[in-house]
Formats: C-alpha cells, sequence, structure tokens
C-alpha cells in the first residue's frame, strides 16, 4: 500500500534528486534555526531570571548544554550514517557520515570552550578533570581522527569507507571512556563541584533551554545539507547534471 | 593441496618470529626508547624519591603506551610492500585467525620485552617491591589490549602513505580507559586499596577484544585494501 | 541597558561565550557555501578548456 516511500527514500539516495532536495530544505532548516536561536537567546539573556547562585554567568547554560547535546547526538547520527554506509554501501550515506564530524567537532569545540568560560568564574580555574569535561575531551579527539582518516587516502570513497569503520568503533567506545572516567575521577577524588545539580530547574529557565536545542537541531540540518551538497557537486564533476547546474550557475 | 589451518598457524607464527629474529636491532628499538624516557623524567622533576614513587606507575604505563605506538605502525607495514598481505587475504584459511596469529606475533616481538625491563624501570623510579606483581600484571593484561586495539587502527591506515601522527591521534581516545585501569590498578595497590576489580575490568575487556578484534582488524584490512 | 550588557560582573565570560558559538558556527556554515562555489567554477573552467580542445581539434 505505502510503497511510495521506499520508492521515494531509494530515489532521495541518487546524488541529483538530494542535491535538489537539500537546496529546497536548507534555507528553511537555516530559517528556523536563526529565528528560534534567537527567539533563545533572548529568552535566556533577557526574560529568564539570575541564577540565586551563580548569577548572570549561568546564562552560558543556553548554548553550553544544546552544544554538549549536539556534540552526542551528531555523533550518533554518524554513526548511524556510517553503518548504513558500511552495509549497504550507499555513496550518499557515506558522505553524510563524513560531513557531520566537522559539525560535531565544531559543537564539541563550542562545548569545551564555552565550558571553560564558565568553569572560570564559579570553579576559579578554567580547566578540571572533571569526568564531563574529560569525556567531551576525548569525544574531540575521536571526531578529529575520523576527519583525520578520512583526509589521509587519496580515494575519497575508500577513506570515507575507513573512516566510517573508525567513527563505528568510536560509537562503542563513548560509553566505555565514560564509565571508565567517571570511575577514574571517584579513584582520585577529582573536583565535585556540579554545574548542574539535579534541582530543579525553573521554567522560565527551562524553555530557552529547550529552543535552543531544538535551535541547534535544524542548524545541524542546514549546515549538514550545505556541506553534502558541495561534496556532491565535487565527487560528481564529471557528472551530466553538474555539468548542467554549473552552466545554470553563471546565467 | 590446502594446508589445515593449525598448521597454516604455525607456518605464519614461525615466519613473524623468525623474521623479526633476524632483526633483533628492532626488537631492542621500544625497549631502548622506554629506558631513555624514563630516565628522562627524574632529570626534568627531580630525583625526589617520594614523587618519584608516586608517578612511577603512571610514568611506566605511558611509557609503555609511547613504545608500543612507536612500533605499531610496522606492524603490516613490511607486508603491504611485498604483497605477502594480499596472499594472506586471498587464502582459504580466515582471515581473522591469521591476523590474530600476527598480532600475537607482534605483542611478543615489541611488548613482551617492555614488559620483562617494567620491573626494572619501575625500580629507577623507586616503585615500591609489592607493587610490582600488580605492575606487571597489569602490562600482561593491557599490553594484549593495546596491540588488539592498534592493530584495527594500523589496518585501517593500511592504504594511506603516512600515517605515524595519525595513528596517535586515533589510539588516543581507544587507550584512555585502559591506561585508566591499568594505572589505577597500579595506584590502588600503592595507596593498599583493594586493586582486583581494575584488573578484573581489564581482563574482561581482553577476553571481549582477544574475540572481537581479530574480526574487526579483518574487516578493516578488506575497506582500507578494497582497490 | 548597561545593566543587561554588565551581566552582573560575567560580562566577559558570557559575552565571550555567546561569541564563540556565533563565529564558530558561522565559519562552519560559510566554508561549504565557499566549496561548493570553488567546485562549480572547477567544472565551468575544465568545461571551457574541454570545449577549447574540441575546437583546435575540429579546425
Amino acid at each position: 500500500m505505502a510503497n511510495w516511500i521506499p520508492t521515494w527514500l531509494h530515489r532521495l539516495g541518487s546524488p541529483p534528486t538530494f542535491y535538489r532536495f537539500a537546496g529546497a530544505v536548507r534555507p528553511w532548516a537555516l530559517a528556523l534555526a536563526l529565528i528560534t536561536g534567537a527567539i533563545a537567546a533572548y529568552g535566556g539573556l533577557v526574560l529568564a531570571p539570575a541564577d540565586y547562585q551563580q548569577g548572570d554567568a549561568y546564562r552560558i547554560i543556553f548554548i553550553h548544554v544544546p552544544s554538549a547535546w549536539m556534540s552526542l547526538f551528531i555523533y550518533f547520527a554518524m554513526g548511524v550514517a556510517a553503518f548504513i554506509a558500511l552495509v549497504w554501501r550507499i555513496k550518499l550515506a557515506e558522505v553524510v557520515a563524513m560531513e557531520s564530524a566537522p559539525i560535531g567537532a565544531a559543537f564539541t569545540f563550542i562545548t569545551l570552550v564555552t565550558g571553560s568560560l564558565w568553569g572560570k568564574p564559579m570553579w576559579g580555574t578554567w580547566w578540571t578533570w572533571d569526568a564531563r569535561l574529560t569525556s567531551e575531551l576525548v569525544l574531540l579527539f575521536l571526531y578529529l581522527g575520523v576527519i583525520g582518516l578520512f583526509h589521509a587516502f587519496e580515494d575519497r570513497r575508500q577513506g570515507a569507507r575507513a573512516a566510517a569503520f573508525l567513527a563505528l568503533i568510536g560509537v562503542v567506545n563513548v560509553p566505555i571512556v565514560h564509565f571508565s572516567v567517571n570511575w577514574w575521577n571517584t579513584l582520585h577524588q577529582g573536583s565535585t563541584v556540579r554545574l548542574l545539580g539535579p534541582s530543579h530547574i525553573d521554567a522560565r529557565m527551562l524553555w530557552p533551554l529547550l529552543t535552543m536545542m531544538l535551535a541547534t537541531k535544524c542548524y545541524y540540518v542546514a549546515s549538514l545539507f550545505g556541506r553534502v551538497r558541495a561534496d556532491l557537486v565535487a565527487m560528481e564533476s564529471g557528472k551530466d547534471w553538474v555539468k548542467a547546474l554549473a552552466v545554470e550557475e553563471t546565467a | 593441496m590446502t594446508v589445515s589451518t593449525g598448521a597454516a598457524c604455525a607456518a605464519l607464527l614461525r615466519r613473524d618470529l623468525l623474521l623479526a629474529w633476524r632483526r633483533r636491532g628492532d626488537i631492542a628499538m621500544p625497549v631502548l626508547y622506554a629506558v631513555i624516557v624514563a630516565t628522562l623524567f627524574p632529570f626534568a622533576l627531580g630525583p625526589e624519591e617520594a614523587l618519584l614513587q608516586r608517578i612511577a606507575g603512571g610514568v611506566i604505563l605511558v611509557t609503555v603506551l609511547l613504545a608500543m605506538l612507536l612500533a605499531l605502525d610496522a606492524m603490516f607495514r613490511g607486508d603491504i610492500e611485498d604483497g605477502s598481505l594480499e596472499q594472506l587475504l586471498l587464502a582459504p584459511q580466515p582471515l581473522a585467525l591469521m591476523l590474530a596469529i600476527r598480532i600475537f606475533a607482534h605483542w611478543i616481538t615489541t611488548a613482551l620485552p617492555l614488559i620483562i625491563i617494567s620491573p626494572l624501570l619501575a625500580g629507577m623510579l623507586h616503585l615500591p617491591t609489592p607493587v610490582m606483581g600488580v605492575l606487571v600484571v597489569a602490562l600482561l593484561l593491557a599490553t594484549p589490549l593495546l596491540s588488539l586495539i592498534g592493530a584495527i587502527l594500523v589496518a585501517l591506515t593500511a592504504g594511506t602513505r603516512r600515517s605515524g601522527m595519525l595513528l596517535a591521534l586515533m589510539l588516543l581516545p581507544l587507550c584512555v580507559p585502559v591506561v585508566i585501569f591499568a594505572a589505577g590498578a597500579v595506584a590502588a595497590a600503592q595507596q593498599g586499596l583493594p586493586w582486583v576489580a581494575p584488573i578484573a575490568w581489564l581482563g574482561a575487556a581482553l577476553v571481549l577484544a582477544l574475540v572481537l578484534a581479530p574480526l574487526a582488524c579483518a574487516a578493516a584490512l578488506r575497506i582500507a585494501l578494497d582497490a | 541597558m548597561s545593566q543587561f550588557l554588565d551581566m552582573g560582573g560575567y560580562a566577559f565570560y558570557v559575552w565571550t561565550s555567546y561569541a564563540v558559538f556565533a563565529v564558530v558556527l558561522l565559519a562552519d556554515y560559510l566554508a561549504p557555501v565557499l566549496r561548493r562555489r570553488r567546485n562549480l567554477r572547477d567544472v565551468r573552467a575544465r568545461m571551457a578548456r574541454q570545449g577549447a580542445r574540441r575546437r583546435n581539434e575540429n579546425a
């Protein structure tokens, strides 16, 4: 009955179709990301009350936590795309996996920098070997490894497949690292200061946080589609549809 | 005529060990490297016994890890250059098993000498004698794990030109848990705390890696050499 | 307004965080846009070269 769904997905897997689809979706995703991001920033910076313990410094939470969330979410998305790429050898899945990595690395970097900027006034230090910060740093190295391996190959598709395999190993590794770093922290009695306690969070603080999470997710779609489009043009540069496109864009 | 799997394994192991023995100087390199690194620490930090004692376990683990990383790059290098790796890929015997033998041979030639000299390094850094046993056990479990994980990564970079720095970047996130548990066991033993739990975790991880890593290594090699 | 910008004394930390967030994501977004344009320009240049060669062969 609903035969059009697999058919549509199958068609979407072909580079020219996906190129057009991504081109159509991308401006909307970006607009949505900018609007929700602006609303969330206004809510977080202006409307939300100051924290009774941390004053206004806690407002970093509205970008720190969504970024941390995205750094893990994108890793998971990359893992799924990598799995599809390796099992079904779909070219588009390879491109999606490889182009997700720099976006995830960007969010991981933002998480580390904002965490450090938050930690300085709260803990009095830029860096502490706290379990979460350490796991995030390891995650950044995982991303850099995937990106590095991808670029080490001369053949793009071979590099993508090798890096996709590494990404899958990383998916297994992330929970192991988290567990071991937690254990390590209890052994060495590291810092026990928590930025995010289990304490309840005021609704006026919660909605900007959730809105920013939505904004970052929309941003991921917009950025990923832009990257995939750039990649498809490079990969299929000999094909007729790219040539037609090149001519079209001059006019 | 086909060779039985057992005979093929034995032949491969004998070949690898013979090749390593003919180039004995290469075996000495990681050991020499570890000795040099361990010697540099007292010079950098001062000869104070209490300080050296505190860092000894961690320093030795990191030193052994770096020395292994140094030798890791060569695991399949020669075989790729002379084409014997392609023959291994085409052989009727299961590739994962053959690779497990290779990894074992590589562990014997690089990690075992490091483990043998580790008590010497530990003595230089004033690690208390009762802890020495825990250190050796931790190394006996941690080094095969590193060899197995490293083999997957070396296989992935088999199709690339230069891989030294990249290998370190890829290995770091994967070796973090190994370092944490191995050094944790030594630190716990030094503080008089129970150290069996981290050792047991390492052992469990090693059993898992013994089964999965050769399979992953075989898959990685097929991807990296699939031209 | 200046009270808002001051962020209760944490102005440097809060605004630097938001600036890093904006700058990193902007760079991440613009890089592929430029890359796509460059790739298309390369395709056009190659087509022009091939066209010129074909005309030379015919002449």
